[in-house]
């Protein structure tokens, strides 16, 4: 060494500058055999400048590969620097050159002898990193004693080489017993050791979801408290990570695993407290709210989070969106630091944007006049963006905390007087959202806005103010100007504004019939006839059947009140934001998408979910398992403030009453619109014109009402669903026979008896209508409740001619899943409303839940096993079912013509088992497991299930599919 | 757990690159270079993503140090705390973190990462316990060069001055050289206060850093104010006690004399070390150090006018040095005019920015500034006087700490180790976000 600094300070004197960076100069011709020379020199210096060379030629991505018996021969060497400089290109060329990395096995396994404790751990180390099976083999040896070494330093390497080898090769790990004494590793004396030893394991138990790898108990658990004290902080952070998968048996236990791990929070490297709050978070869940140590632990919380907000901006970013998250599961933790999230003016626009969101969502009566006035301030900064989104915080403020409604208004007034354009714009749409929330009340500030009429150039300030106008045409005096300044350019407005102006002026016109005849008129027919867009031409006819036939009916449906529109808005869904929470700290976090969003490739899907709490109540805070399968599939019960369906879905017409996305056959209700179309056009569009001075605007139609508007494609449409009526499929789902629903004396003579079924993938009620009364029936419309899993008609009733006294009609009615969700008692009831010529008439009838059984249902086996273990034991039932003289392959494809689809089977013992699964349409998973014994007609059903309430009704659809 | 690591010249070549699991190519450096130059300001820089490919990384010293991971339950503070230490222990070991000293020492880096990180998994980044394991010496860059000096001046406090710390310290690699000891407190100060001078928030984060260059020390003790008080507000009596709301320590200090005498004990390792970071809010000490009275029309002519007074309300010994303020004006400025009170100030106007930048070099305490600005803007309307404000400021406190914390003494256990030592406890306050609002 003394001699190569020596040299060094020689060539520098010459001015040869000889340092690495000499290294990195280009390539010049016949380099390669230079330095091939230079390895096969005799001197050490020599040696070892020549393989940094190498290592330098590597780095930058040349191939010195060729190089790589000349580099092998210097390894055996005494010099610790040359020897690590040679193992460094051991593990870069090994892979491409195997057959000549053998030759470097012996020195190795000499390697992993050597007294020097330094010299074995090196060994161990570049071995597990050199990916060649055959070297592989010669590795268990030395593994085997580097893990029961003296030295921990050797174990700590020992152990890490375990994880590496267990990803080439995992089969020869377990056969060579490397993971048990892994495990015995845990309760070494060492914390680097336990660290290192937990984190292998860690990650080997990833990759088997089953294994019971990591078994964490309490023993365990408790050692690794032990070691958390000691070791590093990087050692640390792979245990808090391990701890935050145990599941503490009960708020006790939990309580004092939060009491370890609580000093945590106060440790420099914020990695550690991340993991540490990861930690508290979950394991909160299990104590009960009114313990004192629950408010304690709350207290606690909040300073390291604020901490974490004095870092680099990158670093801040990634503490707020963490924030952001614990905020929306637990405001209480940080009400009262609100100021620490008052954006910086130097802060970047991210973190700016982020801090916004937070303040918003820890608003409250409390607070609200301090961030009112920090918003008035941030509404006039430079940055567009960030001032886009301070107005409509203020919105949301006026939305959320009622008292502050009429301060933000002033507010958002005082910017509007600015005449900034975006400003004035943004604050536009925010008045918007804050007339529905609020109606009849700030109807003052109206003048205020029309006077910026012809500043708003985006849509969706042009189409807010539109729709402002149409709502309260009744006191705007000169509303139907203002929207008739709008019509002219019609056709270069956005769909949004088309709509809007659309539905705006016929409020108008039902508000104030007289003058603006001609003002809907003229827009009825740019809708209909000059328009392309399917929705605004639907919404044209709508709006025009209903003004023809029924003025009354219309303004009952145009001007209904609105739904209001709800407090909070973009909240993550609740069983994200509890996946994201066990997710704390990681990367995951950051994106706020769940890690499996990223996983492409062979690492299995394991959802993480918070430990159900144990408070009494406690259920009113976190989302409980019960409104799961109701909360998972429902639209979000916030009605989005701009929604442009929003008026449609008052418009009773049809007897569906969804309120969520258009239902799938809805493009099957669109094509026979559009054949309507041109007749509809021609009968209403003489009649307009022949009697323009009636009350209604519209001469009554010679066909009278909706009904005789469908008749002509009823037909039509009728053959489309026969398809999937006609015929079942031979191993098809499972159709109970029919029960009579609706009894004759109950309804003024009609008879309903019906079933339901699942045909060919469509949902299906399948009804006898029987007249029993003296006189023809007509006119037949049905409509649902709100049900557990949002069944509705996918369309009309087909019933097309009039049913005369005796007669009976068979009626298939297609539905669908995507109507409103309310849960019901029983869970598979339905409560149905029949009209016909005579009155309305109501009954409940309950459906097979196998006919929800979706075809895809079939799980993957490892996700299967990994699921069944992940649902907690409490949520499995058990069923016997009796009598079934079936043997369990023909169980097995019986079941499966009703979507339950069998994915393992095992005979133990003459018992066989059936491991089932099947998807809900909402997209609850029920896991099954079937037992039969040969020769004894009882099976013993068990179901898992997130959300158990629905296994009671799994098991009645197997006792039915299975009797039948 | 990460994958790969790899530093980058600011013009993307690699200067080194060590994969740790196999699990991504090396096709990731190009990936990563092209991501990271496409960035828009307004993005979150902090984590990029290709596919499944993370990728984590900080811009120090010209360099992109970066490190890629596949796994998304990977914690991003842990990275990022990774990637500062590595860049730390560069700079402990080379003196500095530049292209030319990476690429001088790239065997001794690729030996601390091989003991840094194992199979992805951290396993220590002390210099104390890495020192044990490091075979190659590291070769310092010491001929003169121009761009050195701008990394003088304290080290961790993002500063310009460079009069205070003698000119070597900073940068220097541990071994050898003189037994000096650097004890630094400094403090980042950001204050909201509204035009009548009421303050609206007002926050000092601070840090007391040791960086040490002792060849052997057990044990060093870091007096402390005694009456310093930890913890809420509630805690404080009545008087000037000097208080912060939370502190932190690094895990090797012993706290044992903290709680009675205020004293810290650490047996520093060799190198740079945060040895506590504290916080406090609301209730500042002492007043704020800068006070604006503002007065704003519109003249005859339609022209704005703009009078400001400055007062610097620090100790009269005390001065601010490098003070910007940074005046919001509204849009459509074409020009300013000014009168300043005195000729080493300065004003512009940086109408891309919307703002008026008067700057003065110097700023003794108990004294004050006036300046008028009158500015041309043809769409003046009354709603644009209220696109004036706020006033932003930027500053440094040499020797002053906002907190009133300070060091009582420094005092190193003996050891046997002959000659003098040298002792520096530097003061540093500087401006995090300074905003007056008019």
């Amino acid at each position: 060494m003394q001699e190569w600094a020596n040299q060094l300070c020689e060539n520098r004197q010459f001015g040869s500058k000889m340092t690495d960076s000499k290294y990195f100069t280009t390539t010049k011709k016949g380099e390669i055999f230079e330095l091939k020379a230079e390895l096969n020199s005799d001197k050490k210096e020599k040696k070892k400048e020549a393989v940094k060379k190498v290592i330098a030629s590597m780095t930058v991505g040349k191939d010195v590969s060729a190089l790589f018996p000349d580099v092998v021969n210097c390894m055996q060497t005494d010099n610790l620097e040359l020897k690590k400089l040679v193992y460094l290109y051991l593990m870069n060329y090994a892979k491409s050159q195997p057959d000549m990395a053998i030759m470097a096995v012996n020195t190795f396994v000499k390697d992993c002898e050597d007294p020097n404790p330094l010299i074995r751990a090196l060994a161990v180390r570049t071995m597990g990193c050199i990916r060649v099976d055959k070297i592989t083999e010669y590795l268990c040896e030395p593994l085997r004693k580097c893990l029961k070494d003296e030295d921990p330093y050797v174990r700590k390497t020992a152990a890490v080489c375990v994880a590496k080898l267990h990803d080439i090769n995992a089969q020869l790990v377990e056969d060579q017993g490397f993971l048990d004494t892994l495990k015995d590793l845990i309760s070494d004396s060492n914390p680097m050791v336990v660290a290192n030893a937990v984190a292998a394991l860690s990650e080997i138990a990833e990759s088997h979801p089953n294994s019971n790898l990591l078994d964490l108990n309490p023993q365990t658990i408790n050692k690794l408290l032990t070691a958390l004290n000691e070791c590093t902080e990087w050692g640390q952070i792979f245990i808090l990570d391990c701890l935050a998968n145990y599941t503490p048996r009960d708020d006790r236990e939990s309580q004092s695993i939060c009491e370890r791990v609580t000093p945590r929070l106060s440790h420099a490297n914020s990695a550690v407290v991340l993991s540490a709050v990861k930690v508290l978070m979950k394991f909160m869940e299990m104590l009960p709210k009114d313990l004192d140590y629950y408010g304690t632990l709350l207290k606690k919380l909040a300073p390291p989070l604020v901490t974490l907000l004095s870092a680099e901006p990158e670093l801040q970013y990634v503490a707020l969106r963490n924030i952001n998250l614990i905020v929306q599961r637990r405001p209480e933790i940080l009400k009262h630091e609100m100021k620490v999230f008052f954006v910086k003016y130097n802060d970047p626009i991210y973190v700016k944007l982020e801090k916004l969101d937070i303040m918003i969502r820890l608003a409250s009566q409390a607070n609200i006049a301090q961030v009112l006035a920090e918003l008035k301030e941030y509404a006039t900064e430079v940055d567009v963006d960030f001032v886009r989104k301070a107005v409509r915080a203020i919105g949301r403020c006026a939305i959320k905390v009622e008292q502050s409604a009429e301060r933000c208004v002033s507010t958002l007034l005082d910017l509007i007087q600015t005449k900034v354009n975006y400003v004035v714009q943004e604050a536009i749409v925010v008045i918007k959202d804050i007339f529905r929330k609020y109606p009849n009340k700030y109807e003052s500030v109206i003048a205020t806005l029309c006077e910026n009429l012809d500043s708003l150039d985006e849509p969706e300030a042009r189409a807010a103010m539109i729709w402002i106008v149409g709502e309260y045409a009744e006191r705007i005096d000169n509303a139907d100007e203002l929207l008739e300044s709008f019509l002219e350019g019609f056709h270069d407005e956005s769909t949004q504004v088309q709509l809007q102006l659309l539905t705006a002026i016929v409020k108008l016109f039902l508000k104030k019939p007289t003058e603006t005849q001609e003002l809907v008129q003229q827009v009825l027919s740019l809708a209909t006839q000059d328009s392309d867009n399917p929705d605004l031409r639907d919404r044209g006819y709508i709006y025009w059947r209903l003004l023809s036939t029924d003025p009354v009916a219309a303004k009952e449906v145009v001007l209904a009140e609105k739904p209001l529109i709800s407090e909070e808005t973009d909240l993550i869904e609740p069983t994200l934001l509890e996946e994201l929470i066990c997710h704390i700290g990681t990367l995951a976090s950051v994106y706020h998408k769940p890690p499996s969003a990223f996983v492409e490739g062979s690492r299995g899907v394991q959802h993480k979910r918070l430990p159900g709490s144990a408070g009494s109540g406690e259920s009113v805070e976190s989302p409980d398992t019960g409104s799961a399968p109701v909360a998972s599939e429902a639209p979000p019960a916030v009605i989005p403030s701009q929604d442009l369906l929003g008026d449609l879905l008052n418009l009773d017409l049809t007897p569906t009453t969804t309120t969520g996305p258009p239902p799938p056959s809805s493009a099957m209700q669109m094509g026979a619109m559009d054949l309507l179309g041109g007749g509809l056009d021609s009968l209403l569009g003489v009649d307009l014109g022949g009697s323009p001075a009636m009350t209604a605007g519209f001469g009554a139609p010679p066909t009278a009402g909706p009904p005789s508007f469908t008749a002509p494609v009823s037909g039509g449409l009728d053959d489309l669903f026969d398809l999937g009526g006609g015929v079942g499929m031979p191993m098809g789902a499972y159709v109970p026979p029919k029960t009579l629903w609706l009894p004759a004396m109950k309804a003024k003579g009609l008879e309903i008896s019906g079933t339901f079924g699942r045909r060919a993938g469509v949902v299906q009620m399948e009804m006898t209508l029987t007249n029993k009364a003296m006189s023809v029936m007509t006119d037949f419309a049905i409509q649902f409740n709100r049900n557990s899993f949002g069944l509705a008609p996918a369309g009309p009733l087909q019933v097309l001619t009039p049913v005369s006294p005796n007669q009976s009609i068979e009626a298939v009615l297609p539905l669908n899943t995507v109507g409103p969700v309310m849960k019901m008692e029983p869970l598979n009831n339905l409560q149905v409303a029949v009209k016909n010529n005579i009155d309305v008439f109501y009954f409940s009838c309950q459906y097979p839940i196998s006919m929800l059984f979706v075809e895809d249902g079939k799980m993957e086996r490892q996700v299967f096993l990994a699921t069944w273990k992940d649902i907690p034991n409490e949520n499995e039932s058990k069923f016997q079912l009796n009598d079934c003289h079936l043997n369990a392959d023909a169980a097995s494809s019986k079941l499966q013509g009703s979507n339950i689809f069998t994915i393992a089977k095992r005979t133990v013992e003459g018992q066989d088992m059936l491991y089932q699964s099947m998807k809900l349409t909402n997209g609850i998973w029920v896991l099954a497991e079937l037992r039969a014994q040969a020769g004894n007609p009882n099976y013993t059903v068990s179901l898992r299930c997130r959300a158990p309430e629905v296994s009671q009704c799994v098991f009645q659809s197997y006792e039915a599919v299975l009797k039948n | 757990m990460i994958a790969q690591v790899f530093i980058l010249s600011s013009k993307g070549d690699r200067l080194v690159y060590k994969d740790f699991r196999g699990d991504i190519g090396s096709d990731a450096v190009g990936l990563f270079y092209d991501k990271v130059t496409a960035l828009t300001g307004d993005q979150p820089p902090v984590v990029m993503t290709h596919r499944n490919v993370h990728f984590v990384h900080v811009w120090q010293g010209g360099l992109y140090l970066v490190a890629t991971t596949i796994a998304a339950d990977s914690s991003p503070f842990a990275i990022i705390d990774f990637l500062n230490r590595l860049a730390a222990l560069i700079k402990d070991y080379c003196g500095a973190l530049s292209e030319k000293t990476v690429q001088m020492n790239f065997a001794l880096i690729y030996e601390l990462l091989d003991e840094m990180l194992d199979y992805g998994y951290v396993q220590s980044t002390s210099c104390d316990v890495l020192k044990n394991f490091i075979q190659t010496e590291a070769l310092s860059s010491r001929p003169f060069s121009l761009l050195d000096l701008a990394n003088v001046g304290l080290f961790g406090a993002d500063t310009q001055q460079s009069k205070v710390a003698p000119s070597s310290a900073a940068t220097r690699p541990l071994q050898g050289g003189k037994s000096e000891i650097f004890v630094d407190v400094i403090e980042r100060m950001s204050v909201v206060m509204s035009t009548s001078g009421v303050l609206m928030k007002a926050e000092v984060e601070g840090e007391v850093k040791v960086k040490c260059f002792l060849p052997s020390c057990s044990e060093i003790r870091i007096g402390l104010n005694e009456d310093l008080s930890v913890g809420g507000s509630h805690l404080a009596g009545y008087g000037a006690a000097v208080r912060v709301d939370e502190c932190s320590f690094h895990p090797a200090v012993r706290l044992d004399d903290f709680e009675a005498h205020r004293i810290l004990r650490i047996s520093p390792g060799q190198g740079e070390q945060s040895v506590m970071q504290y916080r406090l809010a609301d209730r500042l000490p002492l007043a704020p150090p800068f006070r604006l009275f503002p007065a704003i029309e519109k003249d005859a002519a339609g022209r704005l006018l703009m009078f400001f007074k400055l007062r610097c309300d620090l100790p009269p010994k005390s001065s601010a040095v490098n003070v910007s303020a940074s005046i919001r004006v509204p849009n459509g400025c074409i020009s300013l005019s000014q009168e300043l009170s005195s000729p080493d100030q300065s004003a512009e106007l940086q109408p891309q920015n919307r703002a008026v930048v008067w700057k003065v070099p110097r700023f003794p305490g108990g004294t004050q500034l006036s300046a008028v600005f009158k500015l041309d803007i043809p769409a003046l309307s009354s709603a644009s006087m209220m696109e004036v404000g706020p006033v932003c400021l930027t500053f440094e406190l040499p020797k002053v700490t906002a907190s009133g914390l300070h060091v009582r003494f420094l005092r190193l256990v003996p050891t046997q180790h002959r000659g003098p030592t040298q002792r520096w406890v530097r003061y540093v306050t500087h401006s995090d976000s300074y905003a007056i609002r008019i």
